[in-house]
């Protein structure tokens, strides 16, 4: 009870603040100690009775003897589990359906997902002031990666957001993070309903590799005359060719990921397999290229719109693809996959990332790799771990506390701060 | 796991190995599908959760014949029988899923062209071939009730059936499983394509219904002479429906339609069940005052997932509407049954309600209670072992017995 009243009080002085100052940042100049709970760092090992304590939007200690600073807000977390907010590698939220696929062309590496980003909307607080995805900050996620959605071969430039901060600058947190693309049904689907190419997966990829010889002719071409007209798609596949950014390529089937690693290989560029319901059967190559993984819901790992797979054609469901992969040194993140409408699966939302997870404790996977596969991980597939993904001295302040342990159906998320803000109080 | 043949009397335990030596010797009699030599087959040492009352710790569960013969913790052993220790283990009843198109190819679903027509019957399409089968025995889902889509505003009957077995007949546990209504405009190229276009239109076939109804037992209570009325396959089945002999299981998401159906049933008075229910919660009052009951879903691919929504089973529950879980499976695979109940359980349903929720209270609405749903003495032995708290999601399903036969067993599936 008292700790309500003061979660009460805590946001009460932040909006007063906000009203007061003009400015969200002002909260952040006194420190906050969260002390007294179960602490998982997630990149060390749990610290019973532990504290982490955040000024400035950082971290700036965290342990289990840590001196707390004069004058600092202390939130008793004794029974409470405190660990690092989530970070969900793959959705399309905060973006409205009519915004996801750019249907019109099957190649449009010059968009930006990020200027479809609405977190003003539907998934926002609906009210004037500080930005926060409410439904997502529930389940403890403060950072996702964001993207359209399947329908093109290219589909433009994903980007790496958090889910709550005073301007919308101040969620972005990598923009662009990749160049996002989808092999197999997703685009052929989409160009049957309007009678055009790609309508096999041998014009997917021939499609794919033509626009990346242009990008790799236009680079050459603007070296030896940089006064050429500027093409804004050629740009972006620049960024992917030079390894500025990765790919980050939606295949599923044995063959589609066979076919991305083979492309990426033909053009030198970073990739990052998304979906990767089979990616089992190239574990082994995917360790040696070190090829990271953002595979979908455990529950449902085929997520694409709302597509159930054709079994003849995909692998049948295996809830164990997360352990194996991580057994054999693949990067694996775990991923909501989710949409603004919801999901297939059970867990489907991004909401329930942690719980959805949780089922792959049952199919040979460690508790703490399946809480990396939620947050540290994710950060460095992203490209985001140095601020990111644990509570680690400097990271960003972006820290959840749980009223249990963080796999069992039971618990809830608390409390949620991003970047040193307390943007979340679970209201009973 | 292992099973033993039982020797006579309480032999030491420490003589299993010798008793396992023997079982190696008797391998084609334990590999044969008739279970002990009386047909007894022992399951001991779980805590098992009847859905019929307390959960009970280190109990006996006695099946013989396919039915179980005793459950309680001081149950005498019949000799010969075929023990499993389970020791550590949790048993729950085989679960029910209410709303289901399992067995079924996809565009055999919806007769779209065909907005009303209770003459489909789910079972002139089922495929018992469909390999999702397998996999909800692999989530402890033993009986469902699987039928038509929702393309149609009616669309035909639905099976109660075992998700287990080659033998169709057996398989069936009520083959007038319930007439599947659909609310909502199903096309806008053609009437009804408004709301209250279907309620006037639903209205409209249970008046030609009744008539159809009359004009029979004019003919059954007269003379008989001349021509009889003509048959229609429709009307027939829809009359069943008004007579109560088969159920209405009706797709409904809004409030507002949950209000046209309850208003149709005030009017026709037939047995209701709402499935989905999404917004049934804002109105659970008035479902309860009818006694109608609820099938629920966390969440679908169409549905925004609000909390308050989540909250709606233990809503409906607590206004005393009798609710059941449901996958719609292949929206949500089958095998997740359970999850949804921890789902609901987690937005403030009790957990043996949760459990209830897709156990017996199903049974109940799908009316095979007396059959299945519950662990009780007489009933067919389909019951599920795990290896920890049946609502977690980190827990697995271990075995599965289906009419007292061991269906599923992990240990030998290489998963």
């Amino acid at each position: 009870m008292n700790r309500q009243s003061e979660s009460v009080r805590v946001i009460g002085a932040t909006v007063w603040l906000v009203l007061a100052c003009g400015s969200p940042v002002a909260a952040q100049d006194r420190a906050i100690a969260i002390r007294g709970g179960t602490v998982i760092p997630v990149d060390g090992a749990v610290i019973p009775n532990g504290t982490v304590v955040m000024r400035g939007g950082k971290i700036i200690a965290v342990g289990s003897n840590v001196a707390i600073p004069a004058g600092a807000e202390v939130v008793d977390a004794r029974g409470k589990y405190v660990m690092p907010g989530l970070v969900d590698a793959m959705t399309s939220l905060g973006i409205s359906s009519s915004d996801m696929n750019e249907a019109s062309d099957p190649l449009a590496p010059q968009l930006r997902i990020s200027e479809s980003f609405n977190p003003f909307g539907d998934f926002g607080s609906g009210q004037a002031g500080p930005l926060r995805m409410k439904e997502l900050l529930s389940g403890g996620v403060t950072t996702m990666y964001i993207a359209p959605a399947d329908a093109a071969v290219i589909g433009g430039q994903g980007a790496v957001v958090k889910t709550a901060g005073p301007t919308l600058a101040s969620m972005i947190v990598r923009d662009p993070a990749s160049i996002d693309m989808t092999l197999g049904e997703p685009p052929k689907k989409a160009a049957a309903q309007r009678q055009r190419d790609p309508a096999t997966r041998m014009a997917e990829v021939a499609m794919l590799r033509q626009m990346l010889v242009r990008a790799q002719e236009y680079e050459r071409n603007m070296v030896a005359t940089p006064t050429l007209p500027r093409d804004l798609a050629m740009e972006a596949l620049g960024k992917l060719l030079r390894r500025e950014i990765p790919a980050r390529l939606q295949a599923n089937s044995p063959g589609d990921i066979r076919t991305a690693m083979n492309v990426a290989r033909e053009f030198n560029f970073d990739l990052i397999i998304d979906g990767g319901a089979a990616a089992q059967v190239h574990q082994a190559a995917l360790a040696e290229r070190k090829i990271p993984v953002v595979l979908g819901q455990v529950s449902h790992p085929y997520v694409s719109n709302e597509e159930i797979p054709d079994k003849s054609e995909y692998p049948p469901v295996d809830e164990g693809t997360a352990a194996k992969l991580t057994a054999a040194g693949v990067k694996t993140a775990i991923a909501s996959f989710s949409r603004a409408f919801g999901s297939l699966a059970p867990a489907g939302s991004a909401k329930w990332l942690l719980l959805d997870a949780s089922i792959a404790t049952g199919y040979g996977m460690s508790e703490t790799d399946v809480l990396r596969a939620v947050t540290l991980v994710p950060a460095e597939i992203l490209g985001v771990s140095t601020r990111l993904g644990s509570l680690t001295t400097g990271k960003d302040a972006d820290v959840i506390v749980l009223d249990g342990p963080p796999l069992s159906i039971k618990t809830w998320v608390e409390r949620v701060y991003v970047a040193g803000e307390l943007v979340h109080v679970r209201q009973r | 796991m292992i099973a033993i043949e039982n020797l006579p009397s309480d032999r030491p335990r420490r003589r299993r190995d010798m008793v396992l030596a023997l079982c190696a010797l008797g391998a084609l009699s334990l590999a044969s599908p008739r279970l002990g030599a009386q047909g007894v087959l022992v399951v001991r040492g779980a805590t098992v959760h009847t859905a019929a009352g307390a959960p009970i710790a280190n109990a006996t569960i006695v099946v013989r014949d396919g039915k179980i013969a005793a459950v309680g913790r001081d149950v005498a052993i019949p000799s010969g029988a075929r023990i499993y220790d389970v020791a550590g283990k949790v048993i729950i009843p085989g679960l029910l899923d209410e709303h289901s198109h399992i067995g079924s190819k996809p565009s055999d679903l919806n007769d779209r062209p065909m907005i009303i027509g209770p003459q489909h019957r789910f079972i002139d399409a089922l495929d018992l071939d469909d390999p999702s089968w397998k996999v909800a025995v692999s989530g402890g889902v033993t009986t469902v009730t699987t039928g038509p889509g929702s393309g149609e505003n009616v669309s035909g009957m639905a099976v109660v059936i075992k998700t287990f077995g080659t033998d169709l007949a057996r398989r069936i546990v009520l083959e007038k499983g319930g007439m599947k209504f659909a609310m909502g405009a199903k096309r806008n190229d053609a009437y009804p394509s408004t709301t209250m276009g279907v309620a006037a239109s639903l209205r409209q076939y249970f008046i030609k219904t009744q008539e159809y109804t009359a004009a029979w037992k004019r003919w059954d209570d007269g003379d008989k002479k001349g021509t009889p009325p003509a048959r229609d396959l429709g009307y027939e089945a829809m009359s069943e429906v008004l007579s109560k002999k088969v159920r209405a299981r009706a797709h409904v998401h809004s409030a507002t339609d949950v209000m046209t159906l309850l208003r149709l049933k005030d009017e026709f008075g037939f047995d209701l069940t709402l499935h989905h229910s999404t917004e049934a919660y804002k109105v659970a009052a008035e479902i309860a005052r009818r006694g109608v009951s609820a099938v629920v879903l966390p969440l679908g691919p169409r549905i925004g997932v609000a909390e308050d929504a989540m909250s709606g089973p233990a809503i409906l529950w607590k206004a005393g509407v009798k609710i059941a879980m449901h996958t719609d499976h292949p929206v949500i695979d089958q095998k997740w049954l359970r999850l949804c109940a921890a789902l609901a359980m987690r937005y403030g349903l009790p957990e043996d309600e949760a459990l209830k929720a897709i156990t017996i209270n199903t049974a109940q609405i799908a009316r095979v209670a007396d059959r299945v749903g519950s662990i009780e003495v007489g009933k067919d032995a389909d019951f599920v072992v795990l290896n920890g708290v049946w609502y977690e999601p980190g827990s697995r399903v271990d075995m599965v017995f289906g009419d007292g036969a061991l269906i599923y067993d992990r240990s030998t599936e290489g998963k």
